[in-house]
Protein backbone atom coordinates (compact mmCIF):
# COMPACT_ATOMS: atom_id res chain seq x y z
CA UNK A 1 0.00 0.00 0.00
CA UNK A 2 3.00 2.02 -0.07
CA UNK A 3 2.11 3.02 -3.38
CA UNK A 4 -0.74 4.85 -2.67
CA UNK A 5 0.30 7.36 0.47
CA UNK A 6 0.64 10.82 -0.25
CA UNK A 7 3.63 12.81 0.89
CA UNK A 8 4.62 16.09 1.05
CA UNK A 9 6.35 18.13 -1.78
CA UNK A 10 8.36 21.18 -0.84
CA UNK A 11 7.10 23.82 1.52
CA UNK A 12 4.21 23.29 3.23
CA UNK A 13 0.90 25.67 2.00
CA UNK A 14 -1.63 26.41 4.38
CA UNK A 15 -4.82 28.70 3.64
CA UNK A 16 -6.82 29.28 6.69
CA UNK A 17 -5.90 26.33 8.61
CA UNK A 18 -6.31 23.98 5.55
CA UNK A 19 -3.35 22.33 4.32
CA UNK A 20 -3.33 22.30 0.41
CA UNK A 21 0.55 21.31 0.43
CA UNK A 22 1.91 20.39 -3.18
CA UNK A 23 1.92 16.87 -2.77
CA UNK A 24 3.08 14.08 -5.18
CA UNK A 25 -0.51 13.48 -5.96
CA UNK A 26 -0.21 17.32 -7.24
CA UNK A 27 2.67 16.71 -8.91
CA UNK A 28 1.36 13.50 -11.17
CA UNK A 29 -1.56 15.45 -11.77
CA UNK A 30 0.46 18.47 -13.09
CA UNK A 31 2.30 15.72 -15.25
CA UNK A 32 -0.34 14.45 -16.42
CA UNK A 33 -2.14 17.86 -17.60
CA UNK A 34 1.14 18.99 -18.85
CA UNK A 35 1.29 15.98 -21.05
CA UNK A 36 -2.03 15.82 -22.57
CA UNK A 37 -1.30 20.11 -23.15
CA UNK A 38 1.93 18.58 -24.66
CA UNK A 39 0.40 16.13 -26.78
CA UNK A 40 -2.41 18.70 -27.97
CA UNK A 41 0.28 21.67 -28.56
CA UNK A 42 2.09 19.14 -30.56
CA UNK A 43 -0.63 17.63 -32.66
CA UNK A 44 -2.10 21.30 -33.14
CA UNK A 45 0.91 23.02 -34.51
CA UNK A 46 0.39 22.19 -38.13
CA UNK A 47 -2.74 22.07 -39.72
CA UNK A 48 -2.20 19.91 -42.53
CA UNK A 49 -4.91 18.74 -44.66
CA UNK A 50 -3.24 15.12 -44.81
CA UNK A 51 -2.71 15.14 -40.96
CA UNK A 52 0.64 13.47 -40.00
CA UNK A 53 0.61 10.46 -37.03
CA UNK A 54 0.17 13.03 -33.99
CA UNK A 55 -2.32 15.33 -35.67
CA UNK A 56 -4.42 12.39 -36.80
CA UNK A 57 -4.08 10.52 -33.16
CA UNK A 58 -5.94 13.86 -31.95
CA UNK A 59 -8.34 14.06 -34.44
CA UNK A 60 -9.26 10.26 -33.96
CA UNK A 61 -9.03 11.19 -30.57
CA UNK A 62 -11.37 13.89 -30.94
CA UNK A 63 -13.99 12.11 -33.27
CA UNK A 64 -14.05 9.54 -30.93
CA UNK A 65 -15.01 11.11 -27.90
CA UNK A 66 -17.59 13.24 -30.17
CA UNK A 67 -18.93 10.18 -31.56
CA UNK A 68 -19.81 8.97 -27.93
CA UNK A 69 -21.46 12.30 -27.06
CA UNK A 70 -23.59 11.97 -29.81
CA UNK A 71 -24.44 8.56 -29.31
CA UNK A 72 -25.39 8.78 -26.03
CA UNK A 73 -26.74 12.16 -25.48
CA UNK A 74 -27.32 13.45 -28.72
CA UNK A 75 -27.05 17.20 -30.33
CA UNK A 76 -27.64 19.18 -27.18
CA UNK A 77 -25.33 17.73 -25.53
CA UNK A 78 -22.93 19.71 -27.65
CA UNK A 79 -21.88 22.34 -25.23
CA UNK A 80 -20.42 19.97 -23.18
CA UNK A 81 -18.40 18.07 -25.10
CA UNK A 82 -15.06 20.62 -24.11
CA UNK A 83 -15.47 19.08 -20.45
CA UNK A 84 -16.15 15.73 -21.65
CA UNK A 85 -13.15 15.13 -23.57
CA UNK A 86 -11.22 16.97 -21.02
CA UNK A 87 -12.59 14.42 -18.36
CA UNK A 88 -12.13 11.32 -20.81
CA UNK A 89 -8.66 12.46 -21.49
CA UNK A 90 -7.39 13.34 -17.84
CA UNK A 91 -8.87 10.61 -16.26
CA UNK A 92 -6.91 7.87 -19.33
CA UNK A 93 -3.66 10.14 -18.87
CA UNK A 94 -3.53 10.12 -15.30
CA UNK A 95 -4.55 5.96 -15.06
CA UNK A 96 -1.75 5.33 -17.91
CA UNK A 97 0.59 7.18 -16.19
CA UNK A 98 -0.49 5.56 -13.25
CA UNK A 99 0.96 2.26 -15.21
CA UNK A 100 4.55 3.90 -15.16
CA UNK A 101 6.64 2.03 -12.25
CA UNK A 102 7.34 4.28 -9.14
CA UNK A 103 4.52 6.23 -10.84
CA UNK A 104 1.47 7.67 -8.81
CA UNK A 105 -1.69 7.49 -9.77
CA UNK A 106 -4.15 9.96 -9.33
CA UNK A 107 -7.29 8.12 -10.02
CA UNK A 108 -6.61 5.57 -7.52
CA UNK A 109 -7.70 7.50 -4.75
CA UNK A 110 -11.18 7.91 -3.51
CA UNK A 111 -11.12 12.12 -3.45
CA UNK A 112 -9.73 12.52 -7.00
CA UNK A 113 -12.64 10.52 -8.41
CA UNK A 114 -15.22 11.17 -5.71
CA UNK A 115 -14.95 15.43 -6.09
CA UNK A 116 -14.78 14.75 -10.27
CA UNK A 117 -18.14 12.64 -9.39
CA UNK A 118 -19.91 15.25 -7.08
CA UNK A 119 -19.39 17.74 -9.45
CA UNK A 120 -20.81 15.87 -12.21
CA UNK A 121 -23.56 14.96 -10.08
CA UNK A 122 -24.13 18.48 -9.19
CA UNK A 123 -23.50 20.11 -12.62
CA UNK A 124 -26.14 17.34 -13.85
CA UNK A 125 -28.42 18.05 -11.66
CA UNK A 126 -28.65 21.56 -12.28
CA UNK A 127 -28.71 21.43 -16.14
CA UNK A 128 -31.69 19.24 -15.44
CA UNK A 129 -33.07 21.81 -13.24
CA UNK A 130 -32.75 24.73 -15.48
CA UNK A 131 -33.43 23.12 -18.51
CA UNK A 132 -37.08 21.32 -17.28
CA UNK A 133 -37.73 22.81 -14.16
CA UNK A 134 -39.71 20.91 -11.76
CA UNK A 135 -40.98 18.71 -14.73
CA UNK A 136 -37.02 17.36 -14.13
CA UNK A 137 -38.39 15.34 -10.84
CA UNK A 138 -40.30 13.43 -12.93
CA UNK A 139 -36.82 11.46 -13.74
CA UNK A 140 -37.84 10.02 -10.22
CA UNK A 141 -41.28 8.29 -11.97
CA UNK A 142 -41.18 5.98 -14.52
CA UNK A 143 -43.62 5.75 -16.73
CA UNK A 144 -45.69 2.66 -17.53
CA UNK A 145 -45.56 1.45 -13.77
CA UNK A 146 -48.66 0.15 -11.83
CA UNK A 147 -50.10 2.79 -9.25
CA UNK A 148 -49.13 -0.07 -6.74
CA UNK A 149 -45.34 -0.14 -7.17
CA UNK A 150 -44.93 3.50 -8.29
CA UNK A 151 -44.25 4.39 -4.64
CA UNK A 152 -41.61 1.78 -4.48
CA UNK A 153 -39.74 2.43 -7.35
CA UNK A 154 -39.91 6.14 -7.47
CA UNK A 155 -37.89 5.30 -3.63
CA UNK A 156 -35.56 2.83 -5.91
CA UNK A 157 -35.37 6.11 -8.06
CA UNK A 158 -34.08 8.34 -6.03
CA UNK A 159 -31.84 6.39 -4.11
CA UNK A 160 -30.21 5.23 -7.36
CA UNK A 161 -29.81 8.70 -8.63
CA UNK A 162 -28.42 9.59 -4.99
CA UNK A 163 -26.00 6.86 -5.31
CA UNK A 164 -24.80 7.62 -9.09
CA UNK A 165 -21.66 9.74 -7.46
CA UNK A 166 -20.40 6.87 -5.51
CA UNK A 167 -20.74 4.33 -8.02
CA UNK A 168 -19.11 6.60 -10.32
CA UNK A 169 -16.07 7.59 -7.88
CA UNK A 170 -16.01 4.38 -6.25
CA UNK A 171 -15.84 2.37 -9.57
CA UNK A 172 -12.67 4.20 -10.80
CA UNK A 173 -11.50 3.95 -7.88
CA UNK A 174 -11.65 0.35 -6.86
CA UNK A 175 -10.77 -0.65 -9.79
CA UNK A 176 -7.10 1.58 -10.33
CA UNK A 177 -6.57 0.38 -6.77
CA UNK A 178 -7.47 -3.05 -7.08
CA UNK A 179 -5.44 -3.80 -10.08
CA UNK A 180 -2.14 -1.55 -8.62
CA UNK A 181 -2.62 -3.73 -5.77
CA UNK A 182 -2.73 -7.37 -7.17
CA UNK A 183 0.64 -5.92 -9.78
CA UNK A 184 2.27 -5.31 -6.23
CA UNK A 185 1.07 -8.48 -5.00
CA UNK A 186 2.52 -10.48 -7.86
CA UNK A 187 5.70 -8.66 -7.63
CA UNK A 188 6.15 -9.46 -4.06
CA UNK A 189 5.72 -13.11 -5.09
CA UNK A 190 8.24 -12.59 -7.62
CA UNK A 191 10.70 -11.36 -5.47
CA UNK A 192 9.47 -13.54 -2.33
CA UNK A 193 10.18 -17.03 -4.49
CA UNK A 194 13.15 -15.79 -6.10
CA UNK A 195 15.03 -16.92 -9.23
CA UNK A 196 13.52 -20.67 -9.06
CA UNK A 197 9.52 -20.31 -8.43
CA UNK A 198 9.64 -16.23 -9.37
CA UNK A 199 8.84 -16.72 -13.11
CA UNK A 200 5.17 -17.52 -13.12
CA UNK A 201 4.16 -14.78 -10.55
CA UNK A 202 6.43 -12.98 -13.00
CA UNK A 203 4.63 -14.36 -16.27
CA UNK A 204 1.12 -13.40 -14.31
CA UNK A 205 2.75 -9.78 -13.87
CA UNK A 206 3.07 -9.38 -17.21
CA UNK A 207 -0.24 -10.35 -18.00
CA UNK A 208 -1.89 -8.29 -15.66
CA UNK A 209 0.17 -5.21 -17.01
CA UNK A 210 -1.36 -5.80 -20.17
CA UNK A 211 -4.72 -6.57 -18.08
CA UNK A 212 -4.03 -3.18 -16.28
CA UNK A 213 -3.83 -0.94 -19.44
CA UNK A 214 -7.32 -1.87 -20.59
CA UNK A 215 -8.58 -1.38 -17.56
CA UNK A 216 -7.23 1.70 -17.57
CA UNK A 217 -8.46 3.29 -21.08
CA UNK A 218 -11.74 0.72 -20.10
CA UNK A 219 -12.58 3.10 -17.24
CA UNK A 220 -12.02 6.02 -18.57
CA UNK A 221 -13.96 5.63 -21.22
CA UNK A 222 -16.92 4.04 -18.59
CA UNK A 223 -16.30 7.13 -16.37
CA UNK A 224 -16.68 9.35 -19.52
CA UNK A 225 -19.53 7.49 -20.89
CA UNK A 226 -21.27 7.51 -17.91
CA UNK A 227 -20.97 10.85 -17.30
CA UNK A 228 -22.95 11.23 -21.06
CA UNK A 229 -25.60 9.20 -19.96
CA UNK A 230 -26.32 11.08 -16.68
CA UNK A 231 -25.84 14.62 -19.02
CA UNK A 232 -28.63 12.60 -21.31
CA UNK A 233 -30.83 11.98 -18.44
CA UNK A 234 -30.76 15.64 -17.53
CA UNK A 235 -31.15 16.81 -21.35
CA UNK A 236 -33.58 14.79 -22.39
CA UNK A 237 -36.23 13.52 -20.66
CA UNK A 238 -37.49 10.14 -21.13
CA UNK A 239 -39.80 9.22 -18.50
CA UNK B 1 11.72 -27.47 17.84
CA UNK B 2 11.03 -24.69 20.52
CA UNK B 3 13.68 -22.70 18.81
CA UNK B 4 11.91 -22.70 15.38
CA UNK B 5 8.39 -22.17 16.66
CA UNK B 6 9.96 -19.02 18.66
CA UNK B 7 10.88 -18.23 15.01
CA UNK B 8 8.22 -18.49 13.45
CA UNK B 9 6.65 -16.60 15.65
CA UNK B 10 9.11 -13.66 15.94
CA UNK B 11 8.49 -13.51 12.29
CA UNK B 12 4.58 -13.67 12.28
CA UNK B 13 4.73 -10.67 14.52
CA UNK B 14 7.18 -8.84 12.49
CA UNK B 15 5.69 -9.23 9.32
CA UNK B 16 1.90 -8.64 11.30
CA UNK B 17 3.78 -5.34 12.48
CA UNK B 18 4.70 -4.76 8.75
CA UNK B 19 1.35 -4.92 8.07
CA UNK B 20 0.02 -3.10 10.48
CA UNK B 21 1.88 -0.34 9.77
CA UNK B 22 0.31 -0.32 6.05
CA UNK B 23 -2.54 -1.51 7.38
CA UNK B 24 -5.23 1.32 6.69
CA UNK B 25 -5.59 2.32 3.18
CA UNK B 26 -3.75 5.67 2.56
CA UNK B 27 -6.91 6.91 0.63
CA UNK B 28 -8.57 7.00 3.54
CA UNK B 29 -6.31 8.99 5.51
CA UNK B 30 -7.95 12.55 5.20
CA UNK B 31 -4.72 14.57 5.92
CA UNK B 32 -3.91 15.30 2.23
CA UNK B 33 -8.02 15.20 1.34
CA UNK B 34 -8.34 19.11 1.32
CA UNK B 35 -4.96 19.69 -0.61
CA UNK B 36 -5.87 17.00 -3.62
CA UNK B 37 -9.06 18.38 -3.76
CA UNK B 38 -7.68 22.01 -4.10
CA UNK B 39 -4.76 20.85 -6.52
CA UNK B 40 -7.36 18.65 -8.86
CA UNK B 41 -9.60 21.39 -9.05
CA UNK B 42 -6.45 23.44 -10.22
CA UNK B 43 -5.07 21.45 -12.57
CA UNK B 44 -8.30 20.69 -14.32
CA UNK B 45 -9.81 23.86 -14.19
CA UNK B 46 -6.73 24.94 -16.33
CA UNK B 47 -6.85 21.77 -18.54
CA UNK B 48 -10.47 22.75 -19.17
CA UNK B 49 -9.82 25.93 -19.99
CA UNK B 50 -6.84 25.26 -22.37
CA UNK B 51 -8.72 22.55 -24.56
CA UNK B 52 -11.68 24.51 -24.45
CA UNK B 53 -10.40 27.71 -25.57
CA UNK B 54 -7.52 26.36 -27.19
CA UNK B 55 -6.93 23.00 -28.40
CA UNK B 56 -10.45 22.07 -29.48
CA UNK B 57 -11.17 24.83 -31.43
CA UNK B 58 -8.29 24.36 -33.36
CA UNK B 59 -8.81 20.10 -34.19
CA UNK B 60 -12.62 21.28 -35.31
CA UNK B 61 -11.62 24.13 -37.55
CA UNK B 62 -8.95 21.89 -38.97
CA UNK B 63 -11.33 18.64 -39.40
CA UNK B 64 -13.82 21.25 -40.78
CA UNK B 65 -11.02 22.66 -43.31
CA UNK B 66 -10.88 19.31 -44.55
CA UNK B 67 -14.43 17.98 -45.25
CA UNK B 68 -14.45 21.80 -46.73
CA UNK B 69 -11.58 21.21 -48.94
CA UNK B 70 -12.75 17.69 -49.70
CA UNK B 71 -16.58 19.07 -50.22
CA UNK B 72 -15.01 22.15 -52.53
CA UNK B 73 -12.91 19.83 -54.18
CA UNK B 74 -15.68 17.28 -55.23
CA UNK B 75 -18.03 20.26 -56.38
CA UNK B 76 -14.87 21.51 -58.84
CA UNK B 77 -14.99 17.91 -59.91
CA UNK B 78 -18.31 17.46 -60.94
CA UNK B 79 -18.45 21.13 -62.15
CA UNK B 80 -15.57 19.98 -64.11
CA UNK B 81 -17.09 16.71 -65.70
CA UNK B 82 -20.41 18.98 -66.26
CA UNK B 83 -18.24 21.33 -68.48
CA UNK B 84 -16.66 18.51 -70.67
CA UNK B 85 -20.11 16.83 -70.55
CA UNK B 86 -21.34 19.74 -72.26
CA UNK B 87 -18.06 20.46 -74.65
CA UNK B 88 -18.72 16.63 -75.73
CA UNK B 89 -22.27 17.49 -76.68
CA UNK B 90 -21.64 20.97 -78.44
CA UNK B 91 -18.33 19.11 -80.61
CA UNK B 92 -20.68 16.18 -81.48
CA UNK B 93 -23.74 18.89 -82.46
CA UNK B 94 -20.98 20.58 -84.30
CA UNK B 95 -20.08 17.14 -86.02
CA UNK B 96 -23.61 16.35 -87.10
CA UNK B 97 -24.28 19.49 -88.06
CA UNK B 98 -21.09 19.80 -90.34
CA UNK B 99 -22.07 16.16 -91.79
CA UNK B 100 -25.59 17.29 -92.66
CA UNK B 101 -24.47 20.55 -94.79
CA UNK B 102 -21.29 18.92 -96.20
CA UNK B 103 -23.64 16.06 -97.85
CA UNK B 104 -26.53 18.75 -98.57
CA UNK B 105 -22.92 20.96 -100.64
CA UNK B 106 -22.33 17.70 -101.74
CA UNK B 107 -26.04 16.87 -103.40
CA UNK B 108 -26.02 20.26 -104.75
CA UNK B 109 -23.26 20.59 -106.29
CA UNK B 110 -24.07 17.02 -107.87
CA UNK B 111 -27.59 18.01 -108.89
CA UNK B 112 -25.59 21.07 -110.49
CA UNK B 113 -23.23 18.94 -112.23
CA UNK B 114 -25.56 16.90 -113.54
CA UNK B 115 -27.77 19.32 -114.91
CA UNK B 116 -24.93 20.95 -116.49
CA UNK B 117 -24.24 17.93 -117.69
CA UNK B 118 -27.21 16.81 -118.51
CA UNK B 119 -27.61 20.44 -120.69
CA UNK B 120 -24.46 20.44 -122.65
CA UNK B 121 -25.28 16.49 -123.49
CA UNK B 122 -28.35 17.51 -124.88
CA UNK B 123 -26.95 20.57 -126.98
CA UNK B 124 -24.03 18.17 -128.69
CA UNK B 125 -27.07 16.00 -129.41
CA UNK B 126 -28.69 18.52 -131.01
CA UNK B 127 -25.72 19.42 -132.62
CA UNK B 128 -24.27 16.17 -133.70
CA UNK B 129 -27.90 15.13 -135.02
CA UNK B 130 -28.35 18.04 -137.57
CA UNK B 131 -24.81 17.51 -138.82
CA UNK B 132 -26.03 14.00 -139.39
CA UNK B 133 -29.73 15.27 -141.06
CA UNK B 134 -27.40 17.57 -142.74
CA UNK B 135 -25.01 15.21 -144.58
CA UNK B 136 -27.52 13.02 -145.62
CA UNK B 137 -29.49 15.69 -147.12
CA UNK B 138 -26.30 15.92 -148.95
CA UNK B 139 -25.48 11.93 -149.52
CA UNK B 140 -29.20 11.78 -151.16
CA UNK B 141 -28.50 15.01 -153.12
CA UNK B 142 -25.10 13.43 -153.83
CA UNK B 143 -26.73 9.98 -155.42
CA UNK B 144 -29.49 12.20 -157.37
CA UNK B 145 -27.06 14.05 -159.40
CA UNK B 146 -25.14 10.70 -159.67
CA UNK B 147 -27.85 9.22 -160.98
CA UNK B 148 -28.67 12.07 -163.32
CA UNK B 149 -25.24 12.37 -164.59
CA UNK B 150 -25.01 8.60 -164.69
CA UNK B 151 -28.55 8.67 -166.93
CA UNK B 152 -26.71 11.75 -169.14
CA UNK B 153 -23.41 9.74 -169.58
CA UNK B 154 -25.16 6.67 -170.42
CA UNK B 155 -27.60 8.27 -173.35
CA UNK B 156 -24.44 9.58 -174.54
CA UNK B 157 -22.84 6.36 -174.34
CA UNK B 158 -25.75 4.25 -176.30
CA UNK B 159 -25.83 6.82 -178.98
CA UNK B 160 -22.23 7.04 -179.58
CA UNK B 161 -22.01 3.01 -179.65
CA UNK B 162 -25.34 3.08 -181.87
CA UNK B 163 -24.26 5.56 -184.14
CA UNK B 164 -20.51 3.63 -184.55
CA UNK B 165 -22.15 0.59 -184.88
CA UNK B 166 -25.16 1.92 -187.37
CA UNK B 167 -23.67 4.36 -188.80
CA UNK B 168 -27.11 6.87 -188.18
CA UNK B 169 -28.87 8.49 -185.59
CA UNK B 170 -31.13 7.20 -183.76
CA UNK B 171 -34.10 9.30 -182.18
CA UNK B 172 -32.87 11.40 -179.29
CA UNK B 173 -35.74 10.93 -177.10
CA UNK B 174 -36.51 7.22 -177.40
CA UNK B 175 -32.87 6.58 -176.51
CA UNK B 176 -33.39 8.71 -173.59
CA UNK B 177 -36.55 6.62 -172.26
CA UNK B 178 -34.80 3.43 -172.72
CA UNK B 179 -31.68 4.49 -170.87
CA UNK B 180 -33.97 6.15 -168.38
CA UNK B 181 -36.36 2.33 -168.19
CA UNK B 182 -33.14 0.59 -167.60
CA UNK B 183 -31.29 3.12 -165.16
CA UNK B 184 -34.53 2.62 -163.04
CA UNK B 185 -34.48 -0.79 -163.04
CA UNK B 186 -30.92 -1.25 -162.04
CA UNK B 187 -30.49 1.84 -159.87
CA UNK B 188 -33.47 0.79 -157.20
CA UNK B 189 -31.19 -1.28 -156.06
CA UNK B 190 -28.69 1.61 -155.36
CA UNK B 191 -30.66 3.81 -153.86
Amino acid sequence: MQQFTVHKIGPEIKIAGIDLSFTNASLFMVISASLICLFLFLSTKQKKIIPDKLQLISEMLYSFVAKMISDTAGSKAKPYFPFIFSLFVFVLICNMVGMLPYAFTVTSHIIVTLIMAIFIFIAVTVIGFIKHGFKYLSIFVPSGVPAVLLPLITIIEIISYLSRPVSLSVRLFANMMAGHTMLKVFGGFVISLGLLGGWLPLSFSVALTGLEILVAFLQAYVFAILTCIYLNDALNLHH
Amino acid sequence: MMRNLSLILVQMLYLSDLFAAEAGMPQLDPKYWASQAFWLILVFSILYISISKFYLPKIKKNLEDRENKIKEDLDEANNLKNISEKKLKDYENIMTNATREVTKILLESKNILNKEIQVKKSAMEKEIESEISKAQREIINLKKESINSINSISEKIAADIIEKITGDKLNESSIKATAEEISKKNLVKYL
